[in-house]
């Protein structure tokens, strides 16, 4: 009896937990992808663990739609560069794991280019047993950057919301968040009103990142901020009039935009969180909402329908001038930087269809990057590489990330949820 | 004030002819509405002849309406063809000519139940953005708040499209009138 009972907890704790869990699924790679094998880790000292990292780096670069990447079965000592010419691999991940005491390990790991046959790098450093997944990510970064000699996105966080039907029927939605390989999922904020807008803050350390979101737990839209790994969980923002959505960053973390509707007209406005000083930035008689910064700080995207439908703004904070940067297609909302500054994602209408699409700002070139009928949420991963957005199939809400040149996308789905509303986060220091 | 009692004059003869055609609910306690209050909307109403009401004439002097009252009421609102959704166009938060039948029902509902407070919640279909579509909801709402002008009753909301009511889009632009 004693023990069916706690059978039945751990299997409640397990399903609790699967709730968050998402599934990765490539859908699309480069058709040049780099060729590369990631040996196991040599295991040095009896009580010695893989954790799995050459399995985290392979699946990484795999998802990254850049790379072939295989592990091959035994670990690699010796490097046979003819043996893998032979079977096309141009780069081999070889390494170590040395128990240095009880819950802590040197971890040492090379990248060799077989086709020069020069080791690449080669770098070595201590583990708490709990750091294995993150180092994994961090590794993944330098290969990617050793390789492709571009930013890595790996060593990052994902946020996003996932709504599922309990027994009576009643929705219930859960913040969650992840690593970038949607491993590591917890989900600590569950309710049974709507959650929306997940954003984290732009710092990289752990210990200062927050997310801000959005509410109803009170009945009405109210704005949150969520420190997920300090103990002071969760503030919320002081009560406005009406509503108050569509919370974002500014590049320093210390204040964001939101979009409040005192007085009945949603304009958006800066709320200082040093002084909590509200500023107003914008105001119009008609809707402005989903503002965002640009990387710099000095521009901010919105979403207005002052033109009698919603297109995209760009306010010059210095200036305090507005120009209206969308002039294609009956609507265009929800707009947000590319990291370098030069492009927006957006969600735009083709015909009945509502579609996320980049516009490089300076050129007004508008390429389309989805094909679903109501796809939106864009966000850009960190290195700008890739765009992550909401999308549906059978009804169904899906994470989509397709590359910024189309080439590579994968999906992030869940098999008994809604999944919604995604954000990447800033790479990440200790 | 003015402007909008004489913009809704009109309206008012096709409700009143609207309630007498659907006379046959006969449960209800005939409330004649000029009987209470001096103001300009009375007396217009007056001029247009009777409405069925349901409910008890004299309020509690408390703040809110007592529960069982305030059921009855919206019962008879709902039984004399009152209607406690209204439905917009696509992307607009402007109301549809033909629904000012309703709202002057609302407003005459509102008139009658002095203490009873309405919360009008905003919802939007779920083409567009959520973010979007939260403030679209809110506009709807304050479109019903601004026509039906009782400021300090009326308590507006806006849900987006994050309550869904129907797999049809013109289902969920909505306003939804919730009497407390």
């Amino acid at each position: 009896m004693k023990l069916s009972k706690w059978l039945m907890l751990i299997l409640i704790f397990a399903i609790g937990n699967t709730h968050a869990v998402l599934k990765v699924t490539v859908i699309k790679k480069d058709e040049n992808a780099f060729p590369i094998a990631i040996s196991p880790f040599k295991l040095i000292g009896n009580k010695s663990k893989d954790k799995d990292i050459s399995k985290i780096i392979h699946d990484n670069l795999e998802r990254s739609g850049r790379f072939d990447a295989l592990i091959p079965i035994a670990v690699v000592d010796k490097i046979n560069t003819k043996y893998w010419k032979e079977k096309n691999i141009e780069a081999l991940v070889t390494g170590s794991i040395v128990q240095e005491s009880d819950d802590i390990y040197r971890l040492s790991v090379n990248l060799f280019d077989i086709y020069s046959d020069t080791q690449l790098f080669t770098r070595s450093t201590r583990v708490h047993v709990s750091g294995f997944r993150k180092a994994a990510h961090q590794l993944s970064d330098y290969i990617y950057e050793a390789l492709l000699g571009e930013n890595g996105s790996f060593n990052t966080l994902l946020t996003y919301i996932t709504v599922k039907e309990n027994a009576k029927g009643i929705k219930q939605y859960s913040l969650n968040i992840s690593d970038s390989d949607a491993m590591n999922a917890k989900s600590r904020i569950r309710l049974d009103s709507p959650i929306l807008s997940p954003v984290w803050s732009p710092e990289h350390k752990y210990k200062n990142k927050k997310i801000a979101y959005v509410s109803f737990q009170n009945g009405r839209s109210e704005v949150f901020i969520w420190h997920p790994f300090l103990r002071k969980k969760i503030k919320k923002l002081p009560r406005f009039d009406g509503i108050a959505s569509s919370p974002s960053w500014h590049p320093n973390g210390k204040s964001l935009v939101l979009t409040l509707s005192k007085k009945g007209n949603k304009d958006i406005y800066s709320y200082d969180l040093t002084n909590n000083k509200l500023s107003r930035l914008t105001q119009h008689k008609d809707i402005d909402t989903e503002a965002s910064y640009s990387p710099d700080g000095k521009n901010l995207v919105f979403t207005s329908n002052r033109s009698g439908q919603a297109q995209i703004y760009i306010k010059n904070l210095k200036s305090g001038h507005i120009n209206r940067t969308t002039f294609t297609g009956r609507y265009n909302a929800k707009a947000v930087f590319s990291p370098n500054g030069k492009h927006l994602a957006l969600v735009h209408r083709v015909d009945n269809d509502y579609r996320i699409a980049m516009l490089n700002i300076e050129s007004q070139e508008l390429s389309m990057m989805s094909g679903g009928t109501l796809d939106e949420s864009p966000y850009f991963s960190p290195n700008g590489d890739m765009i992550i957005f909401s999308s549906r199939r059978n009804g169904k809400g899906l994470l989509s990330v397709v590359s910024v040149e189309g080439n590579r996308s994968y999906e992030l789905s869940a098999h008994d949820a809604e999944v919604r509303a995604p954000n990447w986060s800033s790479s990440l220091e200790n | 004030m003015k402007t909008k009692i004489i913009a809704i004059l009109p309206l008012i003869a096709l409700l009143s002819a609207c309630s007498i055609i659907g006379n046959s609910k006969e449960k209800s306690n005939k409330v004649v509405i000029e009987d209470r209050g001096t103001g300009e909307v009375d007396a217009i109403a007056y001029e247009q002849g009777t409405f069925e009401w349901n409910g008890n004439e004299q309020v509690a002097n408390t703040d809110a309406m007592p529960k069982e009252e305030r059921e009855n009421a919206v019962a008879a609102l709902k039984a004399n063809g009152g209607k406690l959704v209204l439905y917009f166009d696509y992307d607009t938060a402007v109301i549809n000519p033909e629904a000012n039948q309703e709202i002057m029902q609302h407003i005459a509902f509102m008139q009658n139940n002095p203490k009873i407070r309405l919360r009008l919640e905003g919802h939007a279909d779920e083409r567009g953005t959520r973010e979007y579509n939260l403030a679209l909801g809110e506009n709807r709402a304050l479109s019903v708040k601004q026509i039906l002008d009782f400021d300090n009753r009326i308590e507006v909301v806006s849900y987006g499209e994050e309550k869904l009511q129907s797999s049809e889009h013109d289902k969920n632009r909505r306003v939804e009138f919730i009497y407390k």
